[in-house]
């Protein structure tokens, strides 16, 4: 038989196609060439003659290769298959993809494994993204938010005279300190007068938080949050009404009826979502006001997580708290308690609206009625974008989402080694499939798109799993972060069209990364001996075919999963270390069996003598209980975040020096009821709490008395803004120096070398400069034990407990049992004593701890979370490359036991191996932990980062681990039975 | 009319270039027949006046495949080598429509104009 083949291929030879392309025409033509030749003779033709006849028809010089040249060209730019048109590349694609789809299904255990472990990893990062996404990258809720601007203003100095009222609205705000002050707090005739640069901006809004109201007229009293906001302010940010109308600037003026619109959150939880509400009055502080509308649903606050109930106008606030400062602060440059924000005019450009802004601050700061600055301070407005301007919450989680973030990006990068480990074992596997697929003529582009394919649907579907774990881990996470407040926590991340977008890119990059190495390994595959029966070359080993060759990809692959978890492990540890550390404070007061609630009888027009009267009689009334050990109050509990400190001038420093100490309001009992010793002297009696009343009383008639912007107003301000200690300032000069108990601390400080029982400080002579009255002080009747007050982290302050009277104030009831029994039977007493007064916050002092501490619990948790995921997903690869050797030398270890090797040996052997990998990506990970945990200083307490027992602990637990992931190939090593093994050789 | 015209000689000319495709889709239409079998039966039916050589033959089923009018699979039959099936694909189906509809026209027009000659040199 004519050898047809040989010549066909002879004259394809110059196309250079494929070779399954060429090998597949050859085939074909030669049939032709054959039947043609068989009908020859059986037409009776000589085989000879009959050969030359069918040869002779691609003897046409070069015809058959000229013809097929320009058709097979396009189609080996692309092996793709023929038919395909101009789908080819798509064609191509899908084929890729049904055939890994079917290479995936063959291999279900490897596929579960991978899609898992890239679950976790790629599930772990897309929740922390929605977080970030949700948190950080949160777009404000209102219309073109890329023409809105926040002013904030900055100067190297504290604007003299100047009281500021801070509410977190535009995250980091500074006072003092090496680096000036900065602020997005304003007086309100500067916003006036900005209101009026009509060619800057089209339209510019105020707002502030206006705190806790009281409401009535819509069920039980309560209280709710409430914004006061310009006229202006929904026309500025563009919302829309849900229902009814929204605020406008005729509602914003002293002569409008008092006006309210709901937040459409509030309305459908507590009006029910009913249309009717419209027009409906409730009361605010017991001033009456008519609902004129709903905000749309988006818009729930301006500044992320300060989610309001309702808003106002400015203009109502006297009525809201008939206080005499409230009275003058529309026309007081020195109380600066304004957000600004402006839309600009199209065409404008933020440099010119910071310009013009700018101008006019330094004007007022420089040259006004007084003046608050001086040159060389350089007092400037910047005008920020309201996006990345309004902060609010936000920046307060910044730190830790971005701990977390890089945390996950290791739990990642170890899901990615992973499972490249495993797509290296498996390629050995598929060696032989791949030495076909290229002797056949398959492009090695071509083959590697094929895998790199194989990896990305992996990734995908992985992707696709792990955003179901994201939905439930952020969910999660915002658990634990919402832990630490009352109020709602303002951020609803979810799963949005971004958080998939990243997802998506997420899992692409993870496919191509962990697919990049295996897939171009792939190709150094030598055909010869990896199509002959039973080669077991290894790809994972990188073909040295040593046992285990220490430098091979696998145990690169390890030693760095090994590594990152460490750097993990570390850096949860610290953390978990930090949470300890702060958790085992001891706080200087019994924390136990204290519930504490807080009450506002000034919200309802209670005056300072009633509302003290309201005090003693409810500690007397709760403290007659059985149930009830003692009871006290002060002006904010211990460890509840609040904190006011003042200046006192001090006997013994240079005259004008003022010292600095923490400052607590008490009522009678509260050493004893918070279990605090009383060092030296006595608390407060019924006289020492009568002569507080007295104070506050006279220093609010004389307030009130006061004129308005004028020097008396702006009395001490500065005192005024970090202290909310009744305003002795104000008192009469013959009065007697107020009875105070001081700390420890403050005794060491001040009076290291004194009694400081009987002492005097604090006292002001009258300044008709500054406007300052004069100020008799205080006299110091007891000395207490150190306690917390702010927070378990901060050292303790000297503090000055002073008599409580009138305002608002938290109470502490003891009992012998646990104190959520008693808050029914709290709140039945308060309602019976006034069923206007709401109950405020009620918790246990152990609550307010935790909700203290629910920064470092929530990140301790969730990273050490995911240092367990990295420490289990390394161990996972190193099992998974033990095992793999394991099963692949497994008739070398039959020979070494067919020698005389015994149980014991062949485990030290795989053990020792894999303990090896393990202390060395310990050793790196450590090196590494080193470098980078510095970074996490700030979130640190109590602990270095540079901790050695932490560092060690981590490297202890991880050798642990590994060892019991060695332990199991290593046992099925030691039971292969040398006979079994040996039989194929 | 003088569109009509124009549009008849331009595809007119196309199917001259493609008639050798008309004739190959022509033969797969009943059912999948492989190349050996389609050149004989060009050559029988057109009674020994047309005939593919392998190197035209070949080349042209592939590029109609490349153009999805025709589909080529191995089939392998029993006690047989294995041979290429080539299948009319939907597409081709429809070219093939086309294209027979366009040689009828072409056939007519050529016989009115050599029959309409053959009339007059006979006047």
């Amino acid at each position: 038989m004519p050898e047809w083949k040989e010549e066909i291929l002879r004259r394809l030879e110059s196309l250079k196609l494929p070779a399954a392309r060429e090998t597949e025409i050859a085939e074909e033509i030669s049939q032709h060439l054959e039947d043609r030749y068989r009908e020859l003779l059986a037409m009776g033709k000589a085989p000879a003659e009959a050969q030359r006849l069918a040869f002779a028809e691609i003897n046409e010089g070069d015809l058959l290769a000229r013809n097929l040249r320009a058709l097979e060209k396009a189609a080996t730019r692309d092996d793709a298959p023929l038919g395909g048109g101009n789908r080819e590349l798509w064609g191509g694609l899908a084929q890729d993809v049904r055939y890994g789809l079917r290479m995936l299904a063959k291999s279900p255990g490897f596929t579960a494994v991978a899609i898992l472990t890239l679950a976790l990893g790629i599930g772990a990062n897309t929740s922390i993204f929605s977080l970030i996404d949700g948190i950080l990258m949160r777009s404000l809720p209102v219309r073109d938010a890329q023409s809105l601007v926040v002013l904030k203003w900055s100067a190297h100095k504290n604007p003299e005279a100047h009281n500021a009222n801070i509410y977190g609205d535009c995250g980091n705000e500074t006072f003092g300190g090496p680096s000036g002050s900065s602020s997005c707090s304003f007086p309100e005739p500067f916003f006036r007068d900005i209101s009026e640069q009509s060619g800057i901006f089209s339209s510019v809004a105020a707002f502030a938080n206006e705190g806790p109201l009281n409401i009535s007229g819509n069920g039980m009293a309560s209280v709710l949050t409430a914004e006061a906001i310009s006229g202006q302010c929904f026309s500025t940010l563009g919302v829309r009404p849900a229902l009814g109308r929204l605020i406008v600037s005729a509602d914003d003026s002293t002569s409008a009826p008092p006006v309210v619109v709901l937040n459409y959150g509030y309305w459908k939880s507590r009006f029910g979502a009913s249309p009717s509400v419209v027009g409906r009055s409730i009361r605010l502080n017991n001033v009456p006001f008519t609902i004129i509308g709903v905000a749309e649903p988006r818009f729930d606050s301006l500044s992320p997580g300060h989610i309001r109930d309702v808003w106002v106008p400015l203009s109502v606030l006297p009525q809201l708290h008939p206080t005499p400062e409230q009275k003058t602060r529309a026309d007081d440059i020195y109380t600066w308690w304004l957000v600004i924000v402006g839309r600009l005019r199209p065409g404008v450009t933020i440099g010119q609206a910071q310009a013009a802004a700018s101008v006019i601050f330094r004007n007022e700061m420089l040259h006004g009625v007084k003046a608050l600055s001086k040159p060389e301070d350089n007092p400037q407005v910047a005008a920020l974008p309201a996006q990345a301007g309004l902060a609010g919450n936000a920046s307060g989680f910044s730190r830790e989402l971005y701990v977390l973030m890089m945390a996950v990006g290791i739990v990642l990068l170890i899901a990615c080694a992973n499972v490249a480990g495993l797509l290296l074992s498996r390629a050995t596997a598929r060696q032989k499939e791949i030495a076909v697929r290229l002797t056949l003529g398959a492009g090695r582009k071509r083959v590697v798109r094929q895998l790199l394919t194989e990896s990305v649907m992996l990734s995908v579907i992985g992707g696709v799993v792990g955003s179901l774990f994201a939905v439930w881990g952020s969910h999660a996470i915002i658990g634990l972060m919402a832990a630490g407040s009352d109020e709602p926590l303002g951020f609803s991340p979810g799963i949005d069209g971004r958080v998939l977008m990243f997802t998506f890119a997420a899992s692409v990059l993870t496919g191509v990364i962990f697919g990049a190495a295996p897939a171009l390994r792939s190709l150094r595959v030598d055909l010869t001996p990896a199509l002959k029966e039973g080669a077991g070359g290894s790809a994972a080993e990188g073909g040295t075919g040593r046992w285990f060759g220490f430098f091979s990809v696998g145990n690169g692959l390890v030693i760095a999963q090994v590594a990152l978890a460490v750097v993990a492990l570390v850096g949860a540890g610290l953390l978990v270390r930090t949470l300890q550390n702060v958790k085992s404070v001891d706080p200087g007061f019994d924390t136990r069996n204290v519930l504490t609630f807080g009450l506002d009888p000034t919200l309802i027009g209670y005056k300072t003598a009633q509302a003290d009267e309201l005090y003693r009689n409810l500690q007397e009334r709760l403290a007659a209980m059985q149930q009830v050990d003692s009871v006290s109050y002060s002006r904010v509990p211990l460890l509840g975040r609040d904190y006011s400190m003042s200046d006192f001038s001090m006997p013994g420093t240079v005259k004008g020096e003022s010292a600095d100490a923490g400052t607590l309001e008490v009522g009678a009992d509260f050493f004893s009821t918070m279990h605090m010793r009383l060092l030296a002297g006595r608390g407060f009696d019924a006289a020492a709490l009568a002569q507080a009343e007295v104070v506050r009383e006279r220093a609010e008639t004389q307030r009130a008395v006061q004129k308005p912007g004028g020097s008396g107003a702006a009395v001490n301000p500065k005192a005024a803004a970090r202290s909310r200690a009744p305003d002795k300032a104000a008192g009469q000069a013959n009065e007697a120096a107020l009875p105070v108990v001081i700390n420890q601390r403050f005794v060491e400080k001040y009076y290291a070398k004194s009694n400081p029982l009987g002492q005097h400080f604090g006292q002001r002579e009258a300044n008709a400069k500054t406007g300052a009255s004069a100020d008799p002080g205080y006299v110091i009747v007891g000395v207490v034990s150190d306690a917390k007050y702010q927070d378990l982290q901060s050292d303790i302050d000297p503090t000055v407990y002073m008599p409580s009277s009138g305002g608002d104030v938290t109470f502490e009831v003891r009992s012998a049992m646990s104190p959520g029994t008693l808050t029914a039977l709290v709140r039945r007493v308060v309602s019976q004593m006034d069923s206007n007064l709401p109950v405020i916050a009620m918790h246990t002092e152990t609550q307010l701890i935790e909700q203290l501490v629910s920064d470092q619990n929530m990140i301790a948790q969730v990273s050490g979370f995911f240092g367990v995921l990295a420490l289990a997903l390394a161990c996972i690869g190193l099992y998974g490359l033990l095992a793999y050797e394991v099963s692949r030398r497994t008739r070398e270890i039959g020979v070494r036991m067919a020698l005389g090797a015994r149980q014991v040996d062949v485990l030290r052997l795989v053990v020792g191996r894999g303990i090896l990998l393990a202390v060395a990506g310990a050793a790196v990970g450590i090196g590494i932990a080193l470098g980078v945990t510095r970074y996490l200083a700030s979130l640190l307490y109590g602990v270095h980062p540079d901790d050695p027992v932490t560092m060690v602990g981590v490297a202890v637990l991880l050798v642990l681990v590994a060892l019991a992931a060695c332990y199991i190939p290593a046992r099925r090593a030691t039971q292969v039975d040398p006979i079994v093994a040996l039989r194929y050789e | 009319m003088a569109l009509r015209y124009m549009h008849a000689t331009a595809s007119d000319r196309e199917w001259k270039k493609g008639s050798a495709e008309l004739l190959i889709l022509s033969l797969v239409e009943a059912r999948p027949r492989h190349g050996y079998e389609i050149s004989k039966l060009i050559e029988q039916k057109s009674q020994g006046k047309l005939s593919f050589h392998v190197a035209s033959l070949y080349p042209l089923l592939y590029r109609l495949e490349k153009r999805g009018w025709l589909k080529g699979r191995w089939v392998e039959k029993s006690g047989q080598r294995r041979r290429r099936y080539y299948r009319l694909t939907r597409k081709g189906r429809r070219v093939l429509a086309s294209q027979q509809q366009g040689w009828q026209q072409f056939v007519e027009a050529v016989n009115r104009i050599t029959g309409g000659i053959a009339e007059a040199e006979n006047a």
